[in-house]
């Protein structure tokens, strides 16, 4: 009985050794990690919306969806959805365009794509940002010679070419060419509706 | 002499991927590209030499009932550390191999090595046996990683090194995950040859 116990303490010894370690590092680095994350996304920024120096993060509640309700965990799924966009400004501090991210499951992984977009309401540049697609096939879509597909378009021409739209999509990859496509068409009808209902 | 031999013997006689076929499920994963190699390479590497340091260090006091329990956490512990530091300090790099990074607490090559000889010798040995495992996973990812990229993208490290007409129109399989089985069949085949023959 005795060597159980035994067993048991100098289990809990080290785990507690372990922790307190684990503890210490994860306290330097998370600030360092946190501020990583915001310089990442603030470069990502820039690069598409090259016209702009300073942004402003701007959300809005989206019209709730009614989800199916998850029949295994009896958990009923409300819709409560935000679309968060910055607004660009430049040198002058006049609004010089908008950037969003937009995020849609593409054949193996979310694809985030940042969007820069100006004042006409057409796409600035593009960039994906996240993404663990199909190497050599989807994840050509990182690369300038996809993105440059985008430049110019605005919301009614933004489908993949199967679909009827002006996009052209990645040879043998036209299912992380349509997330991509779809989740920005998305983003730009939901940044219209925000835009205009400031306006107002 | 003899610790010289510790140090060595994981680069080809022990080659842990090639001979003792350790670790293959990061190997087949990560060597896409020669970069992603380096990066897994040396961060289990890191790993295993730490992990092999404490266990031998602490192997006297570990019931051997619970040796194995005991051997994760210290290996787990090792790898949060590396990825938050790597998180933290080489983001770029990070966003590569993020996915990985958890995986090396099962890459068996570092249990394999704490159960098999940290758990058996001194702290220099163990040292030194885990640096050159560590070195020779290194060595063999970055050798498929290289077959890898160059015939699948026509890149080595990112740069061109096939004719424009090739890397237009390149080996694909080759970096699509069936590549990986092919290539490292193939190398393991090469290498037993090549031992037979000696």
């Amino acid at each position: 009985m005795n060597y159980f116990i035994k067993l048991g303490l100098v289990l809990l010894l080290i785990t507690v050794i372990a922790s307190g370690i684990l503890a210490y590092v994860n306290g330097i680095t998370a600030d360092k990690i946190k501020a990583n994350k915001v310089l990442a996304e603030q470069e990502a920024r820039k690069k598409v919306l090259s016209a702009a120096s300073r942004f402003e993060k701007h959300t809005k509640s989206l019209p709730a969806v009614k989800k199916e309700p998850n029949p295994l965990k009896n958990v009923e799924v409300t819709g409560d959805r935000q679309f968060v966009y910055y607004l660009g400004y430049d040198k002058d501090d006049q609004l010089a365009g908008y950037t969003f991210v937009a995020s849609l499951y593409g054949y193996s992984s979310e694809v985030k794509t940042m969007v820069g977009v100006d004042l006409d309401m057409s796409i600035s540049k593009i960039k994906v940002i996240e993404q663990a697609e199909t190497p050599g096939l989807g994840a050509n879509a990182a690369t300038a010679d996809f993105q440059n597909r985008f430049l110019g378009m605005d919301q009614e021409q933004l489908k993949v070419d199967k679909d009827g739209g002006a996009i052209k999509s990645l040879t043998g990859a036209t299912i992380t060419s349509r997330a991509v496509t779809n989740s920005i068409a998305e983003g730009m009808k939901n940044l219209k509706d925000a835009v205009n209902g400031e306006d107002k | 002499m003899n610790l010289w031999k510790e140090f060595t013997k994981g680069f080809i006689k022990e080659n842990p991927v090639f001979i003792m076929a350790l670790g293959l499920c990061p190997t087949l994963a990560v060597t896409s590209s020669v970069k992603n190699a380096i990066g897994m390479g040396l961060a289990a590497t890191f790993v295993l030499t730490c992990s092999n340091m404490i266990i031998s260090l602490i192997k006297n006091l570990i019931p051997d009932k619970i040796r194995i329990p005991c051997f994760i956490i210290v290996i787990a512990s090792f790898v949060t550390i590396v990825d938050l530091v790597m998180n933290a300090y080489t983001p770029e790099i990070h966003k590569n191999l993020g996915l990985f990074i958890p995986l090396i607490v099962v890459n068996c090559i570092i249990l394999g090595r704490a159960e098999a000889f940290a758990s058996k010798n001194k702290l220099l040995p163990s040292l030194l046996d885990g640096l050159g495992m560590g070195l020779g996973f290194t060595l063999a990812l970055v050798l498929i990683g290289s077959i890898r990229e160059i015939l699948g993208a026509g890149l080595w490290l990112g740069k061109e090194v096939m004719p424009d007409a090739y890397i237009e129109n390149p080996m694909l399989v080759a970096i699509l995950a069936p590549g990986a089985f092919i290539i490292m069949g193939l190398l393991m085949g090469l290498i037993k040859l090549v031992n037979k023959g000696k």
